[in-house]
C-alpha cells in the first residue's frame, strides 16, 4: 500500500468521524433554531439584510426548520460516506454545506473547529477538483499539502502570539484563561496556580507550538509532535470542553505525516 | 471521471508515485523557514483589519489562530429581576459552565451550545464598540440575540411574570464586575 493511499484513507476516515459529530451536535439543538428559539432565524435574517432579494430568499428557504432537517441529514450520510471514499460529490456537498451551517451560525459555531473544518475540506477539494488539471497523486499531495502547511501556521501563529504577551511569559495568563474554561473555575490548590508550574507549563505550550516546522525533520519527530499534539488537544477538551478541536485537528495529522516524509 | 477513486484508484496512484518529489531537501527546507519567517513578520506587522457583513459571515476562509492571546478586558453577561416588593434582585453573571464527562469528547451539543451563547456575548459587546453614533444598539442582531439569550436565563431561574433586565459589561482580569465596567444596559423588559 502506498503511504500516499494510507495517508489520503486515514484523512477521509478522521474527516469523517470528525463531521459526524458535528453534525450530530447540530441535529440535536436544533430546537434553539426554531421560531420561538434564540437562534430563529426570523431575527438572524438581519445579518443578510444587506444582500439582493434573491439570496435573502433563497437563505429563508434553506434555512426554513424542515429543509434544514434535510439539510443536516444529507450531511451525515454525505460524511458517513467518506470511511468508504470520498468523490468530487461528497466533497463538494460537504464544502457547501459547511458554508451554510456556519452562515446559520453567523460565520462560526465553534470558532478554531469551524476553520480548521473548512480547511480538511478545501484539501479536499483541492485533491478532487485539481484532478481536472493534474494527476490524481499530484492532486491529492497539494491536497495534504495545503492542509499541512494551514496546521502548521495554525499551531506557529498560536505560540508566536502567546511569545508577545507578557502575561503568558510571566504564566499569570494560564490559570486565568484556566478558570475561564467550562469546566473551571480550578481547585484553589490547583497545582496550575503555583506560579512556576504555570510559567513552566505557559513556556512548554509556546516553545512547543513555535517549533511544528521540526516535523519536517523526518517521520519520528513528526509522530513525536503528533503524539504531543494529541495529549494537547485532550487537555484543552479537558479545561475548555471544545471536543470539536480534537477531532478537527486530529483529521490533519496523516497530512502532517505524509509531507514530514512519511513515504 | 477525475475526482472518482474506486478500486482502480489505489493502483492509480501507485503508478504517478515519483511524480513528484517528496523528500526534504536543503530548498525545500529553507523555504519552510522563509515561510516561517514571514508568518512571524506578519504578526509584528499587522495590515488594515478588513470588515464588512459577508467577511463577518464568511470568516471562517480566514482563520484566526490567536487563541487565548488577548489578556484584556472580557465581555460578560449580568442578568437581574425585580422583587414582588419592587427591588431589584443582585446582578447574575452568566458564565458557561458544566461538569466534565469522558462522553463530551464524541458528543457535547449542549456545552457547545453554551459557549456559542457567551460568543453571541463577545460579538455584542464588540457590536456597541464599533456602534455609528447615529444608530440603536437595539437594531442590532447581536442586541436582539443577546435579548433572548438573557430572557431565556431568566426564564431558566423560574422568575417569570417579573420585569427583568439585563447588562454587558467589559470586566478585566481579576477584577471584581462594578458599575463602571458596564457598556450596554438594556430598558426594563417585561417578562
Amino acid at each position: 500500500m502506498s503511504s500516499l493511499y494510507l495517508a489520503l484513507r486515514c484523512f477521509e476516515c478522521l474527516l469523517a468521524t470528525s463531521l459526524l459529530i458535528q453534525t450530530l451536535e447540530f441535529l440535536r439543538i436544533r430546537s434553539v433554531q426554531q421560531t420561538d428559539g434564540l437562534w430563529c432565524w426570523n431575527v438572524q435574517r438581519g445579518d443578510v439584510a444587506h444582500a439582493s432579494t434573491l439570496v435573502r430568499k433563497a437563505f429563508d428557504w434553506l434555512f426554513s426548520e424542515q429543509i434544514h432537517k434535510a439539510h443536516l441529514l444529507l450531511r451525515l450520510a454525505t460524511a458517513a460516506s467518506l470511511y468508504v471514499g470520498s468523490s468530487i460529490v461528497s466533497a463538494t456537498l460537504l464544502f457547501f454545506s459547511t458554508i451554510a451551517i456556519l452562515i446559520r451560525w453567523r460565520g462560526a459555531f465553534n470558532g478554531g473547529s469551524d476553520f480548521m473544518t473548512i480547511i480538511a475540506l478545501t484539501g479536499l477539494m483541492i485533491a478532487h477538483w485539481g484532478q481536472f488539471a493534474v494527476s490524481p497523486i499530484l492532486a491529492w499531495q497539494a491536497g495534504l499539502g495545503y492542509v499541512c502547511l494551514q496546521t502548521m501556521t495554525s499551531y506557529f501563529i498560536s505560540g508566536a502570539i502567546k511569545l508577545f504577551s507578557r502575561e503568558w511569559r510571566n504564566g499569570i495568563a494560564l490559570p486565568y484563561f484556566l478558570d475561564g474554561g467550562i469546566y473551571g473555575p480550578l481547585a484553589a490548590d490547583s497545582l496550575f496556580r503555583k506560579r512556576f508550574i504555570a510559567i513552566a507549563c505557559s513556556w512548554g505550550f509556546i516553545l512547543w507550538e513555535c517549533s511544528v516546522p521540526v516535523v519536517f525533520l523526518g517521520p519520528t519527530v513528526a509522530m513525536v509532535y503528533c503524539a504531543i499534539a494529541l495529549v494537547f488537544h485532550l487537555l484543552v477538551f479537558v479545561f475548555f470542553g471544545l471536543n470539536r478541536f480534537v477531532w478537527a485537528w486530529v483529521v490533519s495529522f496523516p497530512a502532517l505525516l505524509y509531507w514530514a516524509g512519511w513515504q | 471521471m477525475p475526482g472518482s477513486r474506486g478500486r482502480q484508484g489505489h493502483p492509480r496512484l501507485a503508478l504517478h508515485r515519483n511524480e513528484l518529489v517528496t523528500s526534504t531537501s536543503p530548498l525545500t527546507l529553507a523555504l519552510i523557514a522563509a515561510y516561517f519567517v514571514f508568518v512571524f513578520g506578519s504578526l509584528l506587522l499587522r495590515g488594515r483589519e478588513v470588515s464588512g457583513p459577508w467577511w463577518y459571515l464568511l470568516r471562517s476562509f480566514f482563520p484566526n489562530w490567536r487563541f487565548y492571546h488577548g489578556f484584556g478586558s472580557q465581555p460578560r453577561l449580568f442578568t437581574r429581576t425585580q422583587q414582588p416588593d419592587g427591588k431589584w434582585s443582585e446582578w447574575q453573571l452568566f458564565m458557561p459552565r458544566a461538569k466534565l464527562s469522558p462522553r463530551d469528547l464524541f458528543h457535547n451539543p449542549r456545552n457547545n451550545l453554551l459557549l456559542a451563547n457567551q460568543n453571541l456575548v463577545d460579538h455584542l459587546a464588540f457590536d456597541i464598540q464599533t456602534l455609528p453614533e447615529q444608530q440603536s444598539a437595539s437594531e442590532l442582531v447581536s442586541y436582539q440575540m443577546v435579548t433572548r439569550l438573557a430572557h431565556s436565563l431568566v426564564k431558566q431561574q423560574g422568575l417569570t411574570g417579573r420585569n427583568w433586565q439585563f447588562q454587558v459589561a467589559q470586566v478585566p482580569p481579576l477584577q471584581t464586575p462594578n458599575e463602571s465596567m458596564t457598556i450596554l444596559l438594556s430598558p426594563e423588559l417585561q417578562a
